[in-house]
């Protein structure tokens, strides 16, 4: 035990922290402006610095630990001097902006000084200038205010590990500036900004636009970009998000976020809004009421259920829906419509690989804490780049690499090249062989726990692939793969962090088996990325065709009969259709009608042309969303919704937990689950619901997972699975389940799929400055990466004597489009990767259209493309702001 | 006395490892693989030698808390920054002696069982690397460094490795965060580079001089060496003079000789037969003395009692011709420009001296500067990171104490009537 006197008030503590933290344990405050809790100490500004008896000088209270008997003064006539003259010093340089400063009202030296420091300065000399920096988008520097406390540099290169900015040259010349000179090229996370005490990291976007005392309220809620779900707060005045800034150290996020959270939020005040009901009239969207709205979607649903039966009608949720949205329209869906075609895109790799996993290894079993993951004793990385599909919890992956934490990463992942021990980059599509080959390896090395013997014996099963065989299919060297082997099996309790591409393959289904033996055999502790922030909400929630909420199997009779038994209607007793399955549906004249809510098929499910053709074959389209999409373009009806910071709501995230959403500002559409509740009442089946916490408490008498749960449990945002709830037991248990074990046996794995040689294929690319097809409308977003591009490799480049920058026409069997073109010499030679976001120009629209019959997702490892330099290119003209 | 340091550097052959060993180099080493490591450190402990950077901090004491600390691999780092303005008494060693320093560091990386050692060397003196290589190459070539020298099993790895002209990276952790490939600014102490320095691991740090006495030590032996200089402040001693003085240059002299003799009876005096005005003792860094103080012994034990410090034992001479405030303007320049800019006093507070000092000297400081200047000090001295703001701050006072009327005359009625009228 450490006692210690500061102030004269004794305290004691059971370990040594610094004298800063002690005095906060014992409710005194030490001004401090270098310091920061996510931040190791810096000692620089000095202005922390205290009295201690029987040291002679006055020591920094950030960096000196207390001990034993230690006796601290804070407020003596020296520190007070000290800290004045500290102050005065920091405004020797510091320039008096104050009047036109956007940091004013929020600024820590501007608090500073007038609580603690000289009224005149005595500084008669001239102060050093440096221009202001417009040479990035969304940031703007200027660093005459710079106080050089470094924590911009300490957060970008120990917190974020961007390593973009640093200190350059020396003394009262130092400036901190951008290693690449001019522009900072980094991730716009926006985490220097947050932290920069003064104004001299400012937002482009809010210059000069308000003042913080102006700010009329501000509301707590969560990110409605990826299955992160970082906390941040919305900042508005009049009616308008003026910002979204984060809370120090709060929610899982800890007061970090993202440049998609921190800056793209502007999607929701573009003017580009639908504001009012569409019908279409002699083939065009005319303006009409809601009530005329509804009259027309529920006569004619009525219509097409009498003529052609309720599995004629097929709906599509989204996971940027709530929870409470998803459930009301699963609930349309089946008690109303009477049908099981419910799925989203949760169904092309996040709910089949949950569903996997937890058949061999238990419910909740991908329910794993963020900050787990920097804990670990290894990590292994699959599937997509988790800094830019959740880039807060790569910043997990690379934080543990900094620990000295073994990272094996398999897969292009440019964001954790300088943060893995070890960086298999195969051979396009043959992931297959190296997942074989790394369990191959692990085999000789580890025994099996013997907690699944069944399991165990498929695994044995599995025909091996040897090291020299992997080098030569996949194109790494056997020392690679005996090293990655070699470090994964020291491992206790890995993180296993998996992303939606290794299962939207040909081989999907075998990778997903190959994943799961891996997982069993090292003790993985299973993470599934995700770029949606509810898509754990589409599966508990049951927007999918063989799921009712709370995670249970609708053909089970024990769990259909009770959700019937609850409405007082039956429901099919046989899975509906997939996604997929019910676009080949509506070509084929089987599916009538689809209802969209909160999701663009056209852009974001390949293949563009064969979805639309689908979609104009059908009587009926009825989409709900904030935006007039591609989707929404051909429907017969358009209902605006409600965007996320206009509603009160709940997400689940990736790790299973449930998160409030609070409403911020007006919005001129109904809340999703309204529209529906007031379809379904013209249908004759009301739904009585005042609010979202109505259908909370619903929700927590149908889903036995959310028992009694209500927002007040989500309001600590520690509301993690199982909740209050009863997950449902292991498959294997139950009588009657006889799914899970065919499942499994369908996987067996025979053989591996080698790419051939000379073609060039089309691969997603996953860019960190966009999300889908909603990035589309943010201003902030587009103008860091404005234009549309393609990766190509160093090889293909040169052979195509293309540069960086150079137009390339990229044409496959379903079209081409020009792109930009970004050399990458990390790219392996016969990939080219397109990302998804661009109006017109994503690579769905090149893509084909072929499913994984075993779990139901797009495939997208063999679309061959043909590359050229284009010829003729039309450039459209940019306003730059 | 008779030199060891420099002994034979007028050999134009000198940096040969044969004309080294042929007047009896590379013997100390043989005799320090003899003992166990803990006994060369308790030699070296009982010898008195205290490190000759400035701190003066006894090197055996500083070897054995490196020693003590478990961690593995343990360095050996030679600090050769020399950047204390005045300051080139280890630039003889470097260019004219290297094998001194190597047997040196090559005994310590013994002592201190650890198997690499640097030269982290300033990057003004490139001269100095080649030789330093290429002395390097020599003793690697005979067995004096390498895996397994002089056939006993010790493995011992020296590496030059040059700075690029910041007075800062002389400060031990700045100059280890250079060498890590950083930015040289010093680190937060505690931990102390003993126990977790060079790549977080136990780091010694010391002076070239310093490690140029090792194989002194091993050679004579403790007690001998402890009788050399003064009692608490033993064995020889480079001075570097400079300035005014008939013959400047580096001697070699037994620590605690008097600053009158140091000037009059081996430098013959004040040239020109000018009148001494004021001595810079041990480096800009510290306090400048009045000819009335001159017979100070030259040690760390003494000089502190006669108002300064021996701090490298530069030594220099001013005379009657000389305008100090222009001295004390051309300190804070240097200051100003060799701050690195982490701490606000020294960042903020040194560029303001400098400013203030700069319209003194040109006509146009007022009667209120001097003590401008003189609070601005205090409020710098004390609350810096590092003692580099904290030097910078005590030169201007020590220079307004002994000398005010130096900046008085400079003051212009002008100006100050100017301040009167506003004020």
């Amino acid at each position: 035990m450490i006692t210690v006197t500061i102030n004269g008030k004794k305290i004691t503590l059971e370990k040594p922290v610094t004298i800063l933290k002690a005095a906060e344990i014992a409710g005194i405050k030490i001004p401090t402006l270098c310091h920061h809790d996510m931040l190791e100490p810096y000692g620089g500004c000095r202005l922390c610095l205290v009295e201690i008896e029987k040291m002679p000088r006055l020591q920094t209270a950030c960096t000196q630990h207390v001990t034993d008997g230690m006796v601290v003064w804070t407020e003596t006539e020296k520190v007070v001097e000290a800290r004045k003259g500290v102050l005065e010093f920091l405004l020797i340089n510091h320039p008096l902006d104050c009047p036109y400063c956007d940091k004013a009202g929020e600024c820590n030296l501007q608090d500073l000084v007038v609580k603690y420091g000289p009224a005149t300065g005595r500084f008669a000399e001239g102060k050093r200038t440096h221009p202001e920096s417009y040479d990035d988008p969304i940031i703007v520097r200027n660093m005459e205010r710079c106080i050089l406390c470094t924590r911009c540099v300490r957060m970008c290169d120990k917190v974020q590990g961007a390593s973009a900015i640093s200190i350059t040259n020396r003394s009262s010349k130092s400036f901190v500036e951008p290693f690449s000179g001019g522009r900072y090229d980094c991730e716009y996370c926006g985490n220097c900004l947050t932290v920069c005490p003064v104004g001299a990291i400012m937002s482009r976007l809010h210059k000069h636009a308000y003042r913080p005392w102006l700010i009329e309220k501000e509301v707590d809620t969560v990110c409605s970009f990826c299955g992160v779900g970082c906390s941040l707060t919305l900042q508005v005045r009049g009616n308008s998000i003026v910002r979204a800034v984060p809370k120090p150290g709060k929610g899982l996020n800890k007061g970090l976020l993202c440049n998609r959270g921190r800056f793209g939020y502007d999607y929701v005040g573009s003017t580009d809004r639908l504001d009012s009901p569409l019908i279409r009239k002699d083939g065009k969207l005319e303006r009409a009421t809601w009530s005329e709205a509804f009259s027309y979607i529920a006569n004619r649903l009525k219509k097409i259920k009498e003529t052609y039966g309720s599995n004629s009608v097929a709906g599509i949720a989204s996971g940027r829906c709530t929870n409470e949205d998803n459930y009301v329209f699963q609930k349309f869906m089946r008690v109303v419509l009477g049908t099981n075609n419910i799925d989203s895109v949760a169904g092309f790799a996040y709910a089949p690989a949950q569903k996997f996993f937890e058949s061999i290894f238990g419910q909740g079993v991908t329910a794993n804490p963020m900050h787990g993951i920097a804990n670990s004793d290894g990590i292994f990385v699959i599937g997509g780049d988790p800094t830019s599909v959740n880039p807060v919890l790569g910043l997990q992956v690379r934080a543990a690499h900094q620990k000295g934490v073994p990272v094996i990463t398999s897969g292009y992942m440019q964001g954790l090249k300088m943060f893995s021990s070890k960086s298999l980059i195969p051979n396009p599509f043959t992931e297959t062989a190296l997942l074989a080959s790394l369990l191959t390896g692990l085999m000789k090395e580890r025994p099996f726990c013997g907690l699944n013997s069944a399991f165990e014996k498929i695994i044995r099963d599995i025909q091996p692939v040897e090291i020299k065989e992997a080098e030569e299919i996949c194109g790494i060297t056997s020392k690679d793969i005996s090293y990655a082997i070699d470090t994964l099996s020291v491992m206790t309790n890995p993180s296993i962090i998996i992303g939606r591409d290794i299962l939207q393959r040909a081989e999907g289904h075998t990778n997903l088996l190959l994943l799961a033996a891996l997982i069993y055999l090292l003790n993985g502790r299973i993470y599934l990325l995700s770029e949606l922030p509810n898509e754990q909400g589409l599966v508990d929630m049951g927007c999918l065709p063989d799921t009712l909420p709370g995670g249970r199997p609708v053909t089970v009779d024990i769990f259909r009969k009770r959700y019937e038994e609850f409405f007082g209607v039956e429901i099919p007793s046989r899975s509906g259709l997939s996604l997929m399955e019910m676009i080949d549906a509506a070509h084929a004249n089987k599916i009538k009608a689809m209802y969209v809510m909160g999701e663009d098929v056209v852009s974001n499910v390949p293949n563009t042309k064969h979805i639309k053709d689908a979609l104009s074959e059908l009587d009926l389209l009825v989409v709900q969303d904030i935006f007039m999409t591609e989707t929404a373009n051909l429907a017969d009806v358009v209902l605006p919704s409600l965007a996320w910071a206009e509603k009160e709501g709940s997400y689940t995230n990736l790790e299973r937990r449930m998160q409030m959403l609070r409403k911020a500002v007006d919005g001129k559409g109904m809340d999703d689950w309204q529209a529906i509740a007031e379809i379904s009442r013209m249908l004759g089946f009301d739904m009585d619901y005042k609010d979202s916490g109505d259908i909370i408490s619903e929700i927590a008498k149908v889903s036995p997972l959310h028992k009694d749960i209500s927002y007040k449990d989500m309001e600590d945002g520690e509301c993690m699975w199982p909740y209050k709830g009863e997950p449902l037991r292991h498959g294997m248990s139950i009588e009657g389940i006889e799914n899970s074990k065919f499942e499994i046996r369908n996987l067996k794995f025979e053989k591996y799929v080698r790419p051939e040689r000379k073609k060039i294929y089309i691969g997603i690319d996953n860019p960190l400055f966009h999300a889908e097809s909603l990035s589309r409308n943010s201003a902030a977003l587009h103008s860091i990466a404005p234009e549309a591009y393609v990766r190509i490799s160093k090889v293909l480049a040169r052979e195509l004597s293309i540069a960086n920058g150079d137009y390339v026409t990229i044409a496959t069997n379903s079209g081409s489009i020009e792109l930009s073109a970004q050399i990458d010499s990390d790219l392996p030679e016969n990939i080219v990767l397109i990302p998804n976001n661009f109006d017109g120009k994503g690579v769905f629209t090149v893509m084909n259209w072929k499913m994984n019959t075993v779990i139901k997702s797009p495939v997208m490892d063999f679309t061959e493309v043909l590359v050229r330099k284009a010829t003729h290119v039309f450039k459209e003209a940019t306003i730059k702001n | 006395m008779e030199k060891f340091l420099l002994k034979n550097i007028d050999n134009p052959n000198s940096t040969d490892i044969n004309e080294y060993i042929s007047v009896g180099g590379y013997k100390a080493i043989s005799k320090a693989l003899e003992m166990k490591p803990a006994d060369v450190i308790d030699e070296v402990k009982r010898s008195g030698l205290r490190g000759r950077g400035g701190a003066g901090f006894p090197t055996g004491m500083k070897w054995s808390f490196a020693a003590a600390d478990p961690k593995k691999p343990k360095f050996i780092l030679c600090n050769a920054d020399e950047g204390e303005p005045g300051t080139f008494k280890d630039r003889p060693i470097l260019e004219k002696n290297p094998h001194l320093l190597i047997e040196g560091m090559i005994i310590s990386g013994y002592a201190l069982q650890a198997e690499y050692g640097y030269i982290y060397l300033r990057g003004e003196y490139p001269r100095a690397k080649d030789i330093l290589k290429d002395a390097i190459k020599q003793a690697h070539d005979k067995g004096y460094l390498g895996d397994n020298i002089l056939g006993k099993g010790i493995r011992f790895h020296l590496h030059v490795h040059q700075g690029a002209g910041a007075y800062i990276c002389g400060e031990e952790t700045a100059l280890i965060e250079s060498l890590e490939g950083r930015r040289g600014q010093p680190r937060i102490k505690p931990p102390f580079p003993v126990n977790e320095g060079f790549l977080s691991k136990p780091t010694v740090v010391n002076n070239v001089e310093t490690l140029a006495n090792i194989p002194y030590i091993m050679e004579i032996g403790a007690e001998a060496y402890s009788k050399i200089g003064s009692p608490d402040c033993p064995g020889p001693k480079l001075y570097s003079i400079s300035g005014h003085v008939k013959n400047p240059g580096v001697y070699e002299l037994p620590m605690g000789t008097t600053l009158r003799d140091i000037i009059y009876a081996h430098c013959g005096g004040i040239r020109d037969n000018k009148k001494l005005k004021a001595v810079i003792p041990g480096g800009i860094s510290t306090p400048i003395l009045s000819p009335d103080k001159i017979d100070c012994p030259m040690d760390f034990v003494n000089m502190p009692k006669h108002g300064s410090m021996l701090g490298s034992g530069a030594v220099m001479v001013f005379d009657e011709t000389v305008d100090l405030a222009k001295v004390c303007l051309r300190a804070m320049k240097f200051f100003e420009h060799e701050s690195c800019g982490k701490c606000t006093p020294c960042r903020e507070g040194v560029g303001w001296m400098r400013a203030i000092l700069e319209r003194i000297c040109n006509g146009s400081g007022n009667e209120k500067d001097i003590e401008l200047l003189t609070e601005v000090s205090k409020n710098i001295i004390g609350k810096t990171f590092c003692p580099l703001g904290d030097s910078a701050a005590s030169v201007v006072q020590s220079f307004i104490k002994n000398f005010r009327q130096e900046f008085e005359q400079h003051i212009s009625k002008e100006a100050s009537k100017e301040i009167k009228a506003a004020a």
